[in-house]
């Protein structure tokens, strides 16, 4: 990847960043509804704290200068203050973010573990017993609405069973030492077998219903690349060249139907960076997905102004990789 | 490696198998605490948490009577001096005493308007309060600007925090450490998570009014935070927790059936009305709001819709307010009578919208389908809270408005929390523009009346006006309701949604 090629990338964020700034704050102006409402409630509260208030969040200020010295400030890493947390809104979203992120890896790596080889096998060998059976479950799990598949997964193996927690991300063992802020690996650094034991069995369920629906479609992208694939020119002078069956699948096969599949996944590795409440909210984990739906409701608007970069940046980075790996895996994609 | 596997092997076993718990106490809450300053709580839910942590001068228990904890007695010897004399050997949970100087700071770190460089509508919460003065290490002495009834009523909000400990960690640094003199000290804060406190050793007993007097009878409490109904409660009857809050009116049977847990209610604070455009045509004639009152059936909702959780009232206050007035007639159902009411006041047909949020819009559907009845034409319009509260705030903003499903709450128990800013002239949440200047010098006249018997005439007064105004549809207080495991004891549930767990036990 040259040097140019780098610079135009990095080009590019910067436009989207600032693109995506401009969108989200005028959705926020055009938006109505008062943040000082939602955040006094019914509290016995003065004019003079009202407006004392309202001035601190700047909301008393021109829209230009509001959204330039937002822009000032984020340039130089300051998100603003979230006065509902009465802490800064970087801090608040960073603190959220370990367990998207161990939520994503793990829903991620199920679904990656069952899709693409259930397509591979199904796309080989269509239309056999395998293949009719993952087209209908691909089929359930693009269906089933999370919430619940949720439920449902929740009054099996936590009610009925009692075999999973309800809720949550961690047991009430001390935790290990704070590393990566990721339980399973910290559990692991600290040699705390029963701590990652009881993170694991925490993020079980959660990463199930996330898995699932990503799963079904991996599989279904998977198995018509490889389809496509098995049809080309290629493969049939391969096969009339000799060449052994494996070597065959896993030399050409393998390496040009995991190329949708990349961009899929990037995409959804995008989609549950950005946290899903509905999950969140059943299984009580603490992250990014509630926190802002929240944000938004409440009138929260540093904090939804920041994620929403997040999120953007998130996208961009995910794109940048997913190009590069398909680079990686057909020369003739490279640019 | 193959020792680790074998262990990780056995925990997981150990884990599906349910541990016999060391005495300790989880409540599964439905939101999480956005601070633990107490000088700036924001939100009820997190007050609930931090009074485990914190002690105030004075608290309530679980019957709303406010009573001494760190105060020891106090007395008035004047209309604006209030006399405090603090308890001896109440220490923080680090282990310092408190004193009559952390009183005054933590009074007057409220009253200074701003914490950590952000407005602290708390301020308001000490009404008159112009300073406090520290007599000797155990006195203190509030002085008032003007009199003012209400400073017993609420003090119970305002805890108690160290000095010493806020000047070493910073405004910001009380957002996420503790110091309090409460029963319990925090462990650790998952935020989103739970947040999980233990026993604090050196604990001065909590107020004598509140028995059995000592430290914490559990050596661990745990909030947890579960939003989602359906996960509180399977917690609940799977024996994960021992407390849940905001049971929904749906579980209640499964809680009662289940034989391992029981439902507990309480009347709450929340007074919920249909607040009435009092400025806009028809309804400026009384007869027109009278009508309305007539043409809801609120047994019948309560019964059908609310389980049967909730007081009818025929006037703004909850029966365990100061100076309830238990004799207002009550506005019968009678759609006969509304009819009449409209056709005398010129007002027949009447169209109209109800709006509501989605939480109300059961409720609001069933109002406007009784409403038909009287030959209203009533629709229902569902709207976001944070949108549709500043609107029927504004004059300009709801004056197409008709009626508003909302409710207030009063905390405190003192009609002046919830009448003033909601029925006087001006006052900042007025959605129904009533303005009656007799009604106006009552509640004013309230303010600052120190004689008990007197304040109580003035507002019983007060609540006969407004009766007879009607300028809202008067509906019910709903109650609140938990679930709490049958192995939990020395615990009732609050009305100010309170989870005070300084006497709390399990088997």
């Amino acid at each position: 990847m040259t040097v140019q090629r780098l610079v135009e990338k990095l080009g590019h964020l910067l436009v989207v960043l600032f693109g995506t700034s401009v969108l989200t704050f005028a959705m926020t102006l055009a938006t109505p509804g008062d943040p000082v409402t939602v955040m006094l409630g019914d509290q016995r509260a003065s004019p003079e704290q009202i407006a004392s208030l309202r001035h601190d969040m700047g909301l008393d200020l021109p829209v230009i200068s509001r959204f330039g010295a937002f822009l000032w400030h984020a340039v130089h890493g300051d998100f603003g203050r979230s006065f509902f947390h009465r802490r800064p809104v970087l801090d608040v979203i960073l603190e959220r973010l370990p367990a998207t992120i161990e939520l994503t890896v793990a829903a991620t790596l199920i679904a990656l573990a069952i899709g693409i080889p259930l397509g591979l096998f199904a796309g080989i060998r269509r239309n056999g017993v395998v293949d009719r059976l993952a087209s209908l479950g691909s089929l359930v799990g693009v269906s089933v609405p999370g919430f619940w598949l949720a439920l449902l997964l929740m009054l099996a193996f936590s009610v009925s069973l009692h075999l999973l927690p309800v809720s949550g991300r961690t047991g009430y063992g001390g935790e290990p030492p704070a590393v990566t802020h990721l339980l399973l690996v910290d559990s692991l650094i600290a040699g705390r077998p029963d701590a990652f034991v009881e993170a694991l069995r925490h993020l079980a369920l959660p990463a199930l219903t996330l898995a699932l629906p990503m799963a079904a479609v991996l599989m279904r992208v998977t198995r018509g690349a490889v389809i496509e694939v098995m049809k080309a020119d290629y493969v049939t002078f391969a096969e009339a060249k000799g060449l052994s069956r494996p070597r065959i699948l896993g030399l050409h096969v393998l390496k040009n139907a995991l190329a949708p599949a990349i961009n899929v996944a990037a995409i959804e590795i995008g989609v549950l960076l950005g946290g899903n409440m509905i999950v969140e909210t059943i299984f009580g984990w603490p992250g990014l997905g509630r926190l802002v739906v929240e944000a938004i409701f409440s009138r929260n608007y540093p904090l939804v102004q920041a994620a929403v970069l997040l999120y953007a940046v998130t996208f961009v980075i995910l794109n940048f990789i997913a190009d590069a790996l398909q680079g990686a895996l057909n020369p003739r994609l490279r640019a | 490696m193959r020792r680790m596997l074998v262990v990780c092997a056995l925990a997981l076993f150990a884990g599906g198998v349910s541990l016999v718990r060391a005495s300790e106490i989880r409540v599964g809450f439905t939101q999480d605490a956005l601070t633990l300053d107490p000088g700036n709580p924001g939100v009820r839910d997190t007050e609930t948490i931090i009074r485990n942590m914190y002690d105030g001068l004075l608290t309530r228990d679980s019957a709303m009577r406010v009573v001494p904890e760190i105060a020891q007695s106090w007395t008035q010897p004047s209309p604006t001096v209030y006399e405090f004399k603090l308890r001896d050997g109440v220490t923080f949970h680090d282990g310092t005493p408190l004193t009559a100087a952390d009183v005054k700071f933590s009074m007057e770190r409220v009253l200074s308007g701003k914490i950590g460089g952000q407005t602290n509508p708390r301020k308001d919460l000490l009404g008159t309060l112009d300073h406090v003065e520290v007599v000797d290490p155990l006195t203190v002495r509030f002085v008032m600007k003007a009199p003012w009834p209400l400073l017993p009523a609420m003090l119970p909000f305002q805890e108690i925090v160290s000095e010493a400990f806020v000047k070493k960690v910073g405004d910001d640094g009380m957002v996420s450490a503790e110091n309090g003199a409460g029963p319990f000290r925090l462990v650790e804060w998952r935020r989103g998570d739970s947040i999980i406190m233990e026993r604090a050793p050196g604990y001065y007993g909590g107020s004598p009014d509140i028995l059995p007097v000592g430290p914490a009878r559990v050596d661990r409490v745990i909030f947890k935070v579960m939003p989602d109904n359906a996960a509180r409660v399977s917690a609940l009857l799977a024996g994960d927790v021992d407390i849940i809050n905001a049971l929904p009116v749906s579980a209640m049977k499964r809680v009662e059936d289940s034989g391992t847990a029981r439902v507990a209610t309480v009347n709450g604070t929340r007074t919920a009305f249909l607040a009435i455009n009092n400025a806009k045509s028809p309804y400026a004639d009384k007869r027109v709001r009278q009508a309305l009152n007539h043409a809801v059936d609120r047994k019948l909702i309560i019964q059908r819709l609310l389980g049967g959780n909730a007081t009818p009232l025929n006037g703004v206050l909850s029966p365990d307010a100061f100076g309830f007035d238990a004799d207002l007639p009550e506005y019968g159902y009678d759609p006969a009578k509304a009819k009449a009411l409209l056709q005398e006041a010129g007002a027949a047909p009447l169209k109209l919208t109800i709006d509501c949020d989605g939480a109300s819009k059961d409720i609001a559907e069933a109002i406007a389908a009784m409403m038909q009845r009287a030959g209203i034409e009533a629709k229902v319009q569902l709207w976001e809270t944070a949108v549709i509260v500043p609107i029927w705030r504004d004059a300009a903003k709801r004056a197409d408005h008709d009626l508003f499903l909302t409710s207030w709450g009063n905390a405190s128990l003192d009609p002046s929390d919830i009448v003033m800013p909601t029925l006087r002239s001006g006052g900042r949440a007025n959605s129904a523009a009533y303005a009656n200047p007799e009604v106006d010098k009552l509640l004013d006249a309230a303010e600052t009346e120190i004689d008990r018997d007197k304040r109580k005439g003035l507002y019983v007064k007060a609540q006969e006006l407004i009766h007879e105004d009607a300028p809202w549809v008067f509906l019910w207080l709903p109650k609140d309701v938990y679930g709490v495991s049958k192995r939990l004891h020395g615990w009732q549930p609050s009305a100010d949604g309170k989870i005070n767990l300084h006497r709390a036990f399990v088997d």
